[in-house]
C-alpha cells in the first residue's frame, strides 16, 4: 500500500530524513516511534505532499507520487493531525469541513455521505453538523478530524500523534474508533507516535527512528517478546 | 508551620451566557508540605485552577472564594495584590506545558533569565545577573550554556525550552512550585531529564512542588501524593505508591484506560461517567 525508498529530506540544509525506506502491506497498521525531530512526521507529511524538497521514490497503492494529481492522490491517501484544535476550520461549521473534500471533488450527495461520515465516528444527529469546532472538545474536534479524513473513501490513512493532545480516558476512545474504522472500512494506517504503548496497541510492526534515520523494524510479536537488537530501542521501552 | 500550602473549601465559578455563574471549583481542600503533590484529571475537571488560584493569576472576571487559603503561614485571602505579587516569581513560581507559548518569542533566553533575576533582585549587576544565568541554564543539564543564553526560543527544541523555562522559576529559588503538565509536550526521553531535575530540586533545596497532569502513571512513579479531580472536586486523595489500590471508580477508569506495551489487544476499557461522580 505505501513504499517508501531511499527517502532524502531535508530543510535547508538540515537533514530531516536521511536514506529511510519503509513498505506498509495492504491491512496493515504501521507504527513509526521515535523522539521529535527523529524524522517521523516528516515522512508522513513527505508522502502528503507537504514538504516540497525531497529524493527517493514514494508510491502509494502503486501510484508514483510525483507523477500523480493532488486530487487522485487526495482519493487514496488523507492524514489526520496531532493537535485538533488548529486542524479544523475555527470558522466552517463542523458539517460543512467534512463535506468540503467531496465538494472539491466533485462527489454526488455531499450532505448525505457527510451525516453518514459523523454517524461512523459517533458524532451522529443533526446536533453536531452546525457547531463550530470550538464548541467542541478535543477528542470531539479528533473525531471531525477522522470524518473528514474518510470523506473521499481513501485507503491509507496516516495518523501523526492522533491521541497525545488528548485525555488519557478520551485517547481509549479514539483509538478503540481507529481500530473498528480500519476493520470495518478495510483502511491501512500509519501511525506516529512518541508513546510505545499505544503503538503496541494499535500497530503490527513498527520502525523506530532517531537522529533522521531508521534504527531498526520490530513486529509486535518481536517487541512483546523483547526480542530487541538496538539498544536506543530498549531505553525507549524502558522509558515508556 | 508545618504546612506550606493550605487552601480549605475553594471555588472557582465562572459567568455563563444565561447570566448565572458555572462552577469550575468545587469546594477543593488540600494542603502541601515540602513534598511532591500530584493533582491528575482530565482537562476540565479544575486542576490548572487550582493551582492558578493559588498563584493569584486568575483572570478578573472569575469569582474565586475560599474559606482559607495560606502560603507558609501568610494569609493569601487577606493578602493586597501588590503583596501576592511579591510572592509570584520570587517565592512561588510556576511552569506551564508549552515553552512555545510561555517564553517571549522576541527576546534571547538569557535575556529572559536576566531579566527574572533583575526583577527580583534590582541590586544584581548584569555581569552576576548572566553568570547565574549560565549556572541556572547548566543546573538544568542544557550542554552549552554560554550559547545556549543567546539563543532565541524558537531555536531550542521542546525539551530545552521547558528546561529553560525551569531555570527560569528556579533560579529566584522559589519554595513553592507549580508545574502545570510540565512534560506533557516532551518525548518520553526527555520527560525522564525535566523529572529528574524536578526531583532533585525538591530533594536539594526542600521545595513544595505541585505537580498538574492528566497522566496518572507519571504522577504515581513521580510523586509522593496524588489528588485525583473529577468534575471540579477531588473524588480521592491516594499515596502515590498505593495508587493501584485506589476506590474511587472514576481513579480505577483512568488508570484501566491506558494501553501498555504488553496488554491485551481487545478494545480499551473507555470511562462509563456516572453522575454521582460530580456530586458530593
Amino acid at each position: 500500500m505505501l513504499e517508501v525508498h531511499d527517502l532524502n529530506v531535508d530543510f535547508s540544509g538540515k537533514i530531516a530524513v536521511r536514506n529511510t525506506g519503509l513498505t506498509v502491506r495492504s491491512g496493515e497498521s504501521f507504527g513509526l516511534v521515535g523522539e521529535s525531530g527523529s524524522g517521523k512526521s516528516t515522512i508522513l507529511r513527505t508522502v502528503m505532499g507537504l514538504n516540497g524538497s525531497w529524493s527517493g521514490t514514494i508510491k502509494v497503492d502503486g501510484l508514483d507520487i510525483r507523477k500523480t494529481p493532488r486530487k487522485q492522490l487526495a482519493r487514496v491517501v488523507q492524514m489526520v493531525f496531532q493537535d485538533p484544535y488548529s486542524s479544523l476550520h475555527p470558522r466552517y461549521v463542523i458539517g460543512q469541513q467534512v463535506a468540503e473534500p467531496m465538494r472539491i471533488n466533485g462527489l454526488p450527495n455531499p450532505e448525505r455521505r457527510t451525516a453518514e461520515l459523523l454517524e461512523l465516528v459517533g458524532l451522529g444527529g443533526l446536533k453536531f453538523q452546525f457547531r463550530f469546532p470550538h464548541e467542541l472538545s478535543g477528542g470531539q474536534r479528533q473525531r471531525v478530524a477522522i470524518a473528514r479524513a474518510l470523506a473521499l473513501s481513501p485507503k491509507l490513512l496516516l495518523l501523526d500523534e492522533p491521541t497525545s493532545a488528548l485525555d488519557v480516558s478520551i485517547q481509549a476512545e479514539i483509538l478503540n474508533l481507529l481500530n473498528r474504522l480500519r476493520k470495518e472500512l478495510g483502511l491501512t494506517f500509519v501511525i506516529v507516535s512518541h508513546d510505545l504503548a499505544v503503538i503496541s496497541y494499535m500497530c503490527e510492526r513498527l520502525m523506530v527512528m532517531r537522529n533522521a534515520q531508521p534504527v531498526e523494524t520490530l513486529t509486535r510479536d518481536q517487541l512483546r517478546a523483547g526480542e530487541i537488537a538496538n539498544d536506543y530501542t530498549r531505553t525507549l521501552i524502558a522509558a515508556a | 508551620m508545618s504546612n506550606l500550602v493550605e487552601i480549605e473549601n475553594l471555588h472557582v465559578a465562572f459567568r455563563n451566557d444565561e447570566g448565572g455563574y458555572n462552577d469550575a471549583v468545587r469546594g477543593v481542600s488540600l494542603t502541601l508540605g515540602r513534598e511532591k503533590l500530584g493533582i491528575v484529571g482530565e482537562s476540565g475537571s479544575g486542576k490548572s485552577l487550582t493551582g492558578r488560584s493559588l498563584l493569584g493569576v486568575l483572570p478578573p472576571y472569575a469569582r474565586v472564594s475560599v474559606d482559607r487559603m495560606s502560603f507558609d503561614g501568610i494569609d493569601l485571602k487577606a493578602a493586597s495584590p501588590r503583596l501576592r505579587r511579591s510572592l509570584r516569581g520570587g517565592r512561588m513560581g510556576m511552569i506551564l506545558q508549552d515553552p512555545k507559548f510561555s517564553l517571549n518569542p522576541v527576546m534571547t533566553v538569557g535575556k529572559q533569565i536576566v531579566e527574572a533575576i533583575r526583577i527580583g533582585d534590582r541590586k544584581v549587576g548584569h555581569r552576576e545577573a548572566r553568570a547565574r544565568a549560565i549556572a541556572v541554564l547548566e543546573s538544568v543539564h542544557i550542554r552549552d550554556p554560554e550559547s545556549v543564553f543567546n539563543l532565541y526560543p524558537h531555536e531550542l527544541s521542546g525539551g530545552m525550552g521547558q528546561r529553560v523555562m525551569i531555570g527560569m522559576m528556579v533560579v529566584r529559588e522559589p519554595d513553592l512550585l507549580i508545574a502545570d503538565e510540565p512534560t506533557s509536550a516532551l518525548d518520553v526521553t526527555v520527560r525522564t531529564q525535566v523529572l529528574s531535575i524536578l526531583d532533585e530540586l525538591v530533594a536539594r533545596r526542600g521545595m513544595g512542588l505541585i505537580f498538574i497532569s492528566h497522566d496518572l502513571n507519571l504522577v504515581s512513579k513521580f510523586c509522593d501524593r496524588v489528588i485525583v479531580m473529577y468534575a471540579g472536586r477531588i473524588v480521592e486523595t491516594i499515596e502515590a505508591s498505593r495508587l493501584s489500590e485506589a476506590q474511587h471508580p472514576y481513579t480505577r477508569g483512568l488508570l484501566s484506560c491506558l494501553p501498555h506495551i504488553n496488554g491485551s489487544l481487545e478494545p480499551l476499557p473507555v470511562l462509563n461517567r456516572q453522575a454521582s461522580w460530580a456530586e458530593a
